[in-house]
């Protein structure tokens, strides 16, 4: 297990370099450079034009460039950005990056946690109307066109029922008088749903010791403890208005977001759990007597996860790519508005910086889904 | 004279196909009594694993049982619902399946898909016993114990077979179906597994049907024989009444190609043709197309299944060749 886990985290070093130098130099190639708006004003002379080419470096060959912007990037440091002078670009990622993230994670997650739930119960329940529904259903939403239908989505549900706020991140009229800043709200949520996150995980994992009729009383206990925690820290702090204000935001966007993929993830599970229900396992367990739930959950469904998972954390990593237009949809201030406004205004660095983020994130993407896939199939991680 | 465990009587299970009904299980009739070891013969898909599976009523979507009565411990479990099954499967009836190897689910330990069916059928006993219970299990199938905490792949072929072993043996039922129990092993592995669960049936007083393709497999365990042709029972009897004196001919065939029995008696050495197709099953006998004794009424009409002698019986109009 460590040794495969090495290896990959070693591949994705590599691949990590090989994707800066190929963003490097694809943004490199583009016609016209930054210094544009400077030297093209008319009234400069050829002389004066030639400094400022010096100043912003813009003389120099390609490849010294090159080994100045990765040893800076090696640094931490990723330059200033143009349309957010004199802020680096470093700190607009960590300002805007947490937002995308949560924002796509959560609609990932809630999409194939419905997707797999979905998928599962169809090739449990095989034929009939419902089957017939959930995928005709599912897969117009899957085609649909995604920019139309969040408008849709935000017509209906924002701006004639009123159930939701028509885009942005938070009402800032609610925010007048705040004790502090949206971020530190925001950041304190994450790690709230990341601390919860872990400890329901060590929940589950535990609860598998226990005699099978107290497993069920301790997993409810276990979770009301976690729920009654984070309350009780919110309640504290005095910022529980304004974590309700971010998550009322976020509503809208992550069921728009869940609802277009779902499909996919439905699909898939349904087809691998139906070669699951096949397997002779899955006749063992019949033959064993336990209750139909379990056959379906713990044998057939736990098998047929595996795909779906991988499928899961690429998706993770590809959700981003739509966050150019969803975002801009929502008016969701992440990193996907921000790379569209950088390209447009020209903003080398900052468009540099917000590919260098979508890199980072599919390559964690996929050493996640490594040490998923090892953690749910024994026959890898024993290899 | 004690009632027996299982009594099959007339059952008759059917696959619904796209080419229409699969006749896998006809008109079978068997009992099985306590401690007693019931030996299922017959060459591949003339209907043994459907005849388990029956028993257990683990049929696919497909497969349904047309008619006929399955008494376990004096009920009748066609009419039980899936609910009802539960109880019967593992606890009353358990199984060692066709193909072993795939039954245990690669992402479990071992010790833990035992562990699974006594949390079910044993909920009184707490994890320290059924932990026990699993080592105690490993020894008897001379597994290490500490091989619970593995994975199915990290077990050979003949380890994960005496694992199913062991699973089936878990919750102390009254009768085992091993369904080929052996067919995937070398035949060394083969042998010393046969002898050892004959030995632990013996040990556990439990009843067992052993079911195989191979005449020597069952002549190794049986106290008494079935010989089935293409979904039914052709010949019924005490072991030595199946190896030393065949009524029926498919079953004097089937010896013939059995080196140790070779009976002098028979001219069969190997029997032409193919087994026939479920879908459109011979009429009368159905053995009549490879039957070197066939007439007229083998064409026509369906053999009773009966007694030729106490316990010995056949379906068959020319019992030994005798044209009467
Ligand atoms: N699910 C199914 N649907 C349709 N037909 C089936 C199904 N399962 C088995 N059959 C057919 O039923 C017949 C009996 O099959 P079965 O598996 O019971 O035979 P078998 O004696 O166990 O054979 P083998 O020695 O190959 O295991 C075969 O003709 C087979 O093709
Ligand atoms: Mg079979």
């Amino acid at each position: 297990m460590r040794g495969y886990l090495f290896k990959r985290l070693a591949q994705i070093v590599i691949t990590f370099f090989l994707f800066l130098s190929a963003i490097f130099f694809l943004v490199d190639a583009q016609p016209g450079d930054y210094g544009n708006v400077f030297y093209s004003n008319p009234r400069l002379t050829p002389e004066q034009r030639q400094q400022l080419k010096a100043n912003l470096g813009l003389d120099q060959p390609t490849w010294v460039r090159y080994t100045k912007w990765m040893s800076s990037f090696l640094q931490g440091d990723l330059g200033i950005s143009f349309s957010n002078y004199p802020r680096p670009v470093i700190d607009v990622i960590a300002e805007r990056a947490p937002r995308t993230i949560v924002l796509f994670m959560s609609a990932t997650v809630v999409s194939f946690y419905f997707g797999f739930m979905a998928g599962k119960l169809l090739a449990w329940n095989r034929g009939g109307l419902v089957e017939y529904a959930s995928t005709i259903g599912g897969v117009s939403l899957y085609t649909v066109f995604t920019p139309w239908f969040a408008l849709i989505m935000i017509w209906v549900f924002a701006f004639r029922l009123g159930w939701f706020p028509i885009g942005k991140f938070i009402e800032p009229t609610a925010w007048i008088g705040a004790p502090t800043e949206v971020n530190d709200v925001f950041i304190r949520l994450i790690f709230t749903a990341l601390i919860a996150s872990v400890l329901l995980f060590t929940l589950l994992v535990s609860v598998g010791r226990l005699n099978t009729n107290q497993r069920r009383p301790a997993t409810w206990i276990g979770m009301a403890v976690i729920a009654a925690g984070a309350l009780i820290y919110w309640l504290n702090t005095g910022l529980g208005v304004y974590a309700l204000d971010i998550l009322w935001h976020l509503t809208l966007p992550i069921i728009t977001l869940a609802l277009i993929s779902f499909a996919g993830s439905m699909l898939l599970t349904r087809n691998s759990m139906l070669e699951t229900l096949r397997e002779d396992y899955v006749l063992a367990a019949r033959a064993k007597g336990i209750s139909e739930k379990a056959i379906r959950d713990r044998h057939a469904a736990r098998n047929a996860m595996l795909p779906v998972v991988t499928s899961f954390v690429f998706s993770l990593a590809f959700a981003i790519d739509g966050g150019v237009i969803t975002e801009t949809v929502f008016s969701w201030p992440g990193m996907g508005r921000t790379l569209l406004t950088a390209a447009n205004a020209e903003d080398i660095p900052m468009v540099l910086g917000a590919l260098v983020f979508t890199g980072t994130l599919a390559l964690t993407a996929h050493l996640v889904a490594d040490i998923l896939y090892a953690y749910l199939d024994p026959r890898i991680r024993y290899a | 004279m004690t009632e027996p465990l299982l009594q099959v009587e007339n059952l008759t299970m059917h696959y619904t196909t796209r080419a229409g009904e699969l006749s896998a299980v006809d008109n079978v009739s068997f009992s099985l009594k306590k401690g007693e070891a019931l030996g299922l013969v017959g060459e591949s898909g003339c209907g043994k694993t459907s005849v388990a599976l029956t028993v257990l009523k683990l049929l696919p979507e497909n497969g349904y049982i047309k008619e006929g009565k399955i008494i376990v411990n004096g009920k009748d479990i066609v009419p039980y619902t899936e609910q009802e099954m539960r109880k019967v499967r593992w606890g009353e009836i358990s199984m060692v399946f066709q193909a072993a190897m795939n039954a245990l689910n690669p992402v479990y330990r071992v010790g833990d898909q035992i562990i699974e069916a006594l949390e079910e059928h044993q909920p009184q006993m707490t994890n320290k016993e059924m932990k026990q219970k699993v080592t105690e299990l490993f020894e008897l199938v001379g597994l290490e114990s500490a091989l619970m905490d593995r994975f199915p792949h990290e077990f050979s072929g003949g380890m994960r077979q005496r694992a199913v072993i062991a699973m089936a043996l878990s919750c102390g039922p009254d009768m085992i179906i091993a369904d080929e129990p052996t067919t995937a092993l070398d035949v060394i592995v083969q042998d010393s597994l046969l002898k050892e669960m004959r030995e632990f049936q013996d040990q556990l007083g439990m009843a067992m049907i052993y079911i195989s393709h191979d005449v020597g497999v069952i002549a190794e365990v049986s106290d008494r024989v079935g010989v089935m042709y293409a979904g039914r029972l052709a010949e019924m009897g005490t072991a030595e009444e199946i190896f030393h004196d065949p009524i029926h001919p498919y079953t004097m065939a089937l010896m013939s190609s059995f080196p140790s029995t070779v009976g002098e008696k028979t001219d069969l050495v190997l029997l032409p043709g193919e087994p026939p197709d479920l879908l459109n099953p011979p009429t009368g006998c159905r053995f009549h197309p490879r039957c070197p004794y066939a007439t007229d009424v083998c064409k026509e009409e369906q053999p009773e299944f009966k007694e030729h002698s106490p316990g010995h019986l056949a379906a068959c109009w020319h019992p030994r060749g005798e044209q009467s």
